[in-house]
């Protein structure tokens, strides 16, 4: 299940929010070697981590097993401030477009064809949050590479500048819209058509 | 010069939405790459080593090469020592054929693909690789007598494939939804076809005479809108009617 975490129930996701943090050092920091985002403590925070910021924890067994975090474009997000050399022309911004940063999937949780399962999951709760709250597009940065097995979701991408080099990667900016037919194709690949949101219960987490 | 080359990927990617079939992608990339010198393409997934000849072909989502060069290659089992794919399976990034020939000089049919290529006008090209959701290795490939990709292309080139490709697999879950029917004859041809028999050796084991093989083989290619049988067979993999 996908538990979404805001301001409203952070205070209730105290012990998977580090989890997160970790990830996110182990993923960015010590696999893909974004040593800018660095921390002593091994969680990486950064200046994006805002009460703004929506959160994406997929859950099994009490353990976090994927993460995105979506940013608001009506305030600074990583495209508009770290990257915004990636675009040409005006940043598309607005209620409803979010940016969707910081994918990461555990370790554990990889196996070929595992991954894309996990990856899938986040992408539906992205669309089932976003429909839910009237926001039909995202912005976000990708390796090229990941922009074919992006547009067979039925994400509709267009480039926002031509692919850059980061980090040794040909990196592209897009501005991805999506609606009930992203959804439906999500959930032709995941074999499942039940929304993967989870509905908060805070008892579960109130000790 | 990149607000113009943005500009033209966007128009691009306009027309590309219009496209119908892989027909119609191909005559679009032909008209955006004719800078480059393209005059050939392919594109599709890389079959696993040791599908039969037959069936390699399946995994072309789009053919752009010449007809009796594909023929060749396929029979004479070309795809897995072609250096141009066995690149792939070490690098995720474009590559431009001249720039790999000499790392497979040692392989005899290596060289011997890449010369026999040139025979047919297939003397340059530019490999991209790419990887589809379920992670099976896919890529496209662009050639021609001259064609030369300047290394700041490279990227535009790549996001152009891509786009093509993701269209391509659209266009190919359309397709998948209207419903055809081949006969049982029809299919039985078909799949010995897909094995490699020719028209006579599937009358041979059906019982019937080639003209009836034939006929079925020609039936079947209308029903799925192929162009040859090759083709057919192709098409007929892909939606599963054969297997």
């Amino acid at each position: 299940m996908i538990h979404v975490v805001d301001a409203a129930n952070i205070s209730q996701y105290r012990h998977e929010m580090e989890e997160v943090w970790r990830l996110r050092h182990k993923v960015f920091v010590e696999e893909k070697g974004w040593t800018d985002l660095a921390k002593p403590d091994g969680r990486e925070i950064d200046q994006f981590d805002t009460p703004e910021a929506v959160h994406l924890l997929v859950m099994e067994g009490g353990k976090v097993i994927g993460y995105s975090r979506l940013l608001p474009t009506t305030r600074p997000h990583l495209l508009s401030e770290v990257f915004p050399h990636l675009c040409e022309g005006d940043l598309p911004r607005g209620p409803r477009i979010w940016e969707w940063t910081r994918q990461a999937v555990a370790p554990a949780h990889r196996a070929r064809g595992t991954s894309r399962l996990v990856t899938v999951r986040l992408m539906a709760g992205i669309v089932e949050w976003g429909m839910a709250h009237g926001v039909t597009s995202l912005v976000t940065m990708m390796p090229l590479m990941y922009l074919l097995p992006f547009l067979d979701t039925h994400f509709r991408a267009i480039p926002l500048g031509l692919p850059t080099v980061i980090d040794g990667e040909r990196t592209i900016a897009v501005r991805a819209e999506f609606d009930t037919r992203t959804l439906k194709r999500l959930r032709a690949m995941r074999g499942d058509a039940t929304p993967v949101l989870a509905t908060p219960m805070v008892s579960e987490h109130a000790a | 010069m990149s607000r113009k080359t943005l500009d033209l990927t966007l128009a691009y990617l306009r027309s590309l939405d219009r496209t119908a079939s892989a027909h119609d992608v191909a005559a679009l990339l032909r008209t955006v790459l004719d800078r480059y010198g393209v005059e050939h393409m392919l594109a599709g997934t890389i079959p696993d080593p040791g599908t039969p000849p037959g069936r390699q072909y399946g995994h072309a989502l789009l053919d752009g090469m010449p007809t009796e060069w594909i023929r060749r290659y396929a029979m004479r089992g070309y795809l897995f020592r072609d250096a141009t794919v066995r690149h792939m399976a070490f690098s995720q990034e474009p590559f431009a054929w001249t720039d790999i020939a000499a790392r497979y000089k040692d392989d005899p049919i290596s060289v011997r693909v890449m010369h026999e290529a040139g025979e047919f006008g297939i003397r340059a090209g530019v490999t991209i690789p790419l990887m589809t959701l379920d992670a099976k290795l896919a890529g496209a490939s662009f050639s021609g007598r001259h064609m030369e990709v300047p290394p700041e292309d490279v990227g535009t080139l790549q996001l152009i494939a891509t786009y093509a490709f993701a269209q391509l697999l659209l266009l190919q879950g359309t397709a998948a939804k209207a419903p055809i029917r081949l006969t049982s004859r029809e299919r039985e041809v078909l799949q010995w076809a897909a094995d490699g028999k020719t028209a006579w050796e599937i009358g041979e084991i059906l019982g019937i005479s080639q003209k009836g093989v034939e006929h079925h083989l020609g039936t079947s290619r209308r029903k799925l809108g192929a162009l040859n049988g090759v083709q057919a067979v192709a098409t007929a993999l892909r939606m599963g009617l054969i297997a």
